[in-house]
């Protein structure tokens, strides 16, 4: 059997190979890379609303995606103090309550904080009823 | 003279890799490049738009079976008025709203399930792209 020539074609398929999944990591990499840059450059949220409920003794707020990605609720600061709230994911134009457990005092100023996963806040004072 | 030198270059393949590599890598740096352009461009001018908005309630009557509204756009762009507040001590309502409203131009509003606006602290309304326009009836600034 003749057997000559044959570490030739093992050494150019092993290089192809690698070649080929060197560039796959690449372009992989490229995109996930890029996706990231993208979801965090298109979000844009805000708060319509914000509701002091007299029934529930809890605070609501109405959150609306305007961006261009859909966005995650991660957290809620009240007077910098992380409160619970129901988890709340918004598509691209959605809008919804998120309830936020909080036992306000009427006349008192609040800074109500709301994070998104991707470190978006959307801040500003809001004044109890 | 140049017949020899072009068979020459032909025939010799050596560097040809390092030039396949670097055209690829360019490829893919010019792609990223390119679309974070694009993406900044897109969002910019969404901002942009956003800033330029400017809708005000410049009032608001009750008729027979309803209320309604009468809106103006201050602003250089058009806006999509997607939402109603009527916020008082007790309820905070929001109604969906499907309104444009050319710049420079008034609209009238009318909603026939409304009509408790007297009992409103505040009534204001949203863009498409967050712009929120608040009104204070007078009623309620003695």
């Amino acid at each position: 059997m003749d057997k000559r020539g044959i570490s030739a074609v093992l050494s150019s398929l092993l290089l192809t190979v690698v070649a080929v999944a060197a560039m796959a990591i690449a372009t992989s990499a490229t995109y996930v890379i890029t996706t990231n840059l993208r979801e965090n450059m298109s979000e844009r949220v805000i708060v319509e609303d914000v509701w002091f409920n007299n029934f529930t003794q809890n605070v609501d707020v109405y959150v609306r995606n305007v961006g261009e990605v859909e966005i995650y609720i991660s957290a809620v600061y009240v007077n910098h103090t992380s409160e619970s709230f129901n988890p709340l994911s918004l598509e691209i134009g959605e809008h919804q309550w998120l309830n936020v457990s909080l036992n306000w005092v009427p006349s008192s100023l609040y800074y109500i904080d709301v994070l998104t996963t991707r470190g978006t806040h959307v801040a500003a004072y809001y004044e109890a009823p | 003279m140049l017949l020899p030198t072009m068979k020459h270059l032909r025939l010799d393949k050596r560097g040809i890799s390092n030039v396949i590599v670097v055209m690829l890598s360019l490829v893919l740096v010019v792609i990223i490049v390119s679309n974070v352009i694009l993406w900044s461009y897109q969002m910019n001018q969404f901002d942009w738009e956003r800033m330029q908005e400017n809708v005000e309630i410049v009032g608001i009557i009750q008729v027979v079976n309803g209320t309604t509204f009468t809106l103006q756009n201050k602003g250089s762009v058009t806006v999509h008025l997607v939402s109603l507040w009527i916020d008082s001590s007790t309820i905070h309502q929001r109604y969906d709203m499907d309104l444009y409203i050319n710049a420079g131009c008034t609209a009238n509003y009318t909603r026939d399930d409304i009509s408790f606006v007297d009992n409103a602290s505040i009534v204001k309304v949203t863009t498409e792209r967050g712009t929120i326009s608040v009104f204070t009836p007078s009623w309620q600034n003695p």
